[in-house]
């Protein structure tokens, strides 16, 4: 072999024999060792040609688990490339190809010296079609966090309705936080904001944001969770696509609502989280309550309050006017306190109550009829009692009342001597 | 931090279970007197809140493993 290399007159060129790189001359005296030659040849092939684009068919991908490394062969129809990935340019890759995928890769050529094989030394892999590994890597944990139940609609938690503190994960220096608070102060400046700043893109992304939801997770500080960032490349959003982040969301104790890049990127914290929204802006629309919504459920509260006290008031019918002039004092007080800034809502419930208590003395009319046909003995049992004199005769005021004087107590199945120890009248208004 | 504070939810959620009690038939008139005056309360209180008319800021973040609550008093620093 050697003789064959280095001997004379055998060569195909004299050119070969003696190459004029690096000025090296080898003769049969001193001959160059084996390591000598692949080092040699390493060198040659790795200052032959800048990165090359190369494409072809993936076979035989292996990743060895102790290192990390990729090795894998590309081929066509006539060649096999032998091809290595180191460990920090395959943890890049958001999926292994498969076998008989059609790739481009990027690399330099380089010679594995220990075993004298040619190979070519892989930077990027990018699949063909749609999407190429992003597409297979977004399945491959779609199909995976589904047979889980991961993605199941039954998981979703509904969103608090008035959240008293919004979490917002999200980059410090991007337009997505700017746009959430934008919206928040506008629509419920009432809210809490509590922000914690995470990486949304590059190395080491997926690790910070899912600490960040974790760290939310731990403090229990908020009621609802914002996660997301503004829109970009696939490359860009692909933090919100790993594994690591869903798993995150999927076991937050607060529920999450997922903000990703633009209205027609959907990622796997879209898919896990309880709810998503097409833009930072629309999460933070809908995270808290439309202003106006509010205003009327307070509106309708306090219209109700005042008609459900009122029915309860007029039930009884032997204390009929004294309960519904309570009723008329409480709701002038109420009326007479408010220093609230709803001016319009204000006018609108007092309106509603002077209807109220213009329609009162209509209905008492009728009321009364009704009442009469019901037995007393109806509201004694609701535990009402009535007050009677030795005579007989009603105690309906305070006036009635002498301290030290007895008077009998008529309940639903009796009546009980008592005696007065004290009278306290009611403070007028 | 501000468990003891009423929270919107709260005085909103209990004011709804007020009203929807107050609506029931069979309530003493006490009862009922007493469950308005608090819906009062509540309503008064979720006034107040809604009146709040500035977004509080403030960062979350993460030291050697412990989580710590900074104010953000200018939002222009984020």
């Amino acid at each position: 072999m050697n003789g064959d290399l280095f001997g004379e007159g055998h060569g195909r060129s004299p050119a070969r024999r003696a190459p004029e790189r690096a000025g090296l001359v080898t003769d049969r005296a001193k001959p160059l060792t084996v390591t000598g030659v692949n080092a040699l040849a390493r060198g040659l092939l790795e200052s032959s040609y800048p990165p090359l684009w190369v494409a072809g068919e993936v076979t035989g991908w292996k990743r060895t688990p102790s290192t990390g490394h990729c090795y894998f062969t590309l081929k066509d129809r006539t060649a096999l490339l032998r091809c290595v990935m180191f460990r920090d340019d395959a943890l890049r890759l958001p999926a292994m190809p498969e076998e008989g995928m059609q790739v481009r890769v990027q690399g330099t050529l380089t010679l594995y010296e220990q075993r004298g094989d040619f190979q070519l030394k892989v930077r990027v892999v990018e699949a063909e079609g749609t999407g190429g590994l992003y597409r297979i890597a977004f399945e491959r944990l779609r199909g995976k966090l589904e047979a889980e139940g991961l993605l199941a609609s039954a998981r979703k938690r509904a969103l608090p309705r008035f959240p008293g503190t919004v979490g917002v994960i999200t980059s410090p220096i991007g337009a997505a936080l700017h746009d959430i608070l934008t919206v928040l102060e506008r629509r419920a400046p009432w809210t809490r904001v509590l922000f914690s700043p995470a990486k949304v893109q590059g190395e080491g992304a997926a690790a910070d944001i899912a600490r960040a939801i974790r760290l939310f997770s731990r403090t229990n500080e908020a009621d609802v969770l914002i996660v997301g960032r503004g829109g970009g490349s696939v490359e860009d959003l692909w933090a919100f696509n790993e594994e690591v982040v869903a798993r995150a969301i999927a076991s937050s104790p607060i529920p999450v609502v997922s903000a990703v890049g633009h209205e027609v990127d959907v990622t796997i914290a879209d898919l896990v989280a309880d709810a998503r929204a097409a833009t930072p802006s629309a999460a933070a629309e809908c995270v808290v309550p439309d202003p106006g919504a509010i205003e009327g459920l307070l509106e309708r509260a306090e219209y109700r309050l005042v008609s459900g006290l009122r029915r309860t008031v007029e039930r009884p019918q032997r204390r009929l006017d004294v309960q519904v002039a309570r009723m008329e004092t409480a709701m002038t007080r109420r009326l007479g306190q408010r220093q609230s800034r709803m001016a319009a809502i204000d006018g609108r419930l007092e309106s509603a109550m002077g209807r109220l208590l213009r329609r009162r003395e209509d209905r008492l009319a009728s009321l009364a009829g009704r009442l009469e046909a019901l037995s007393p003995l109806a509201a004694l049992r609701r535990g009402y009692a009535v007050p009677l004199a030795e005579d007989g005769t009603l105690l309906r005021s305070h006036r009635d009342f002498e301290t030290g004087s007895s008077f009998r107590l008529r309940i639903a199945d009796g009546s009980v001597d008592c005696s007065v120890e004290g009278v306290r009248p009611e403070e007028q208004e | 931090m501000s468990e003891t504070r009423p929270t919107l939810e709260g005085s909103l959620g209990r004011l709804e279970a007020i009203v929807h009690a107050l609506e029931r038939d069979d309530l003493e008139l006490e009862e009922a007197l007493r469950l308005f005056e608090e819906g009062i309360s509540h309503l008064r209180s979720a006034q107040g809140i809604l009146k709040v008319a500035e977004l509080r800021i403030e960062r979350l973040i993460e030291e050697r493993g412990e989580a710590y609550v900074e104010p953000v008093t200018d939002p222009g620093e984020l």
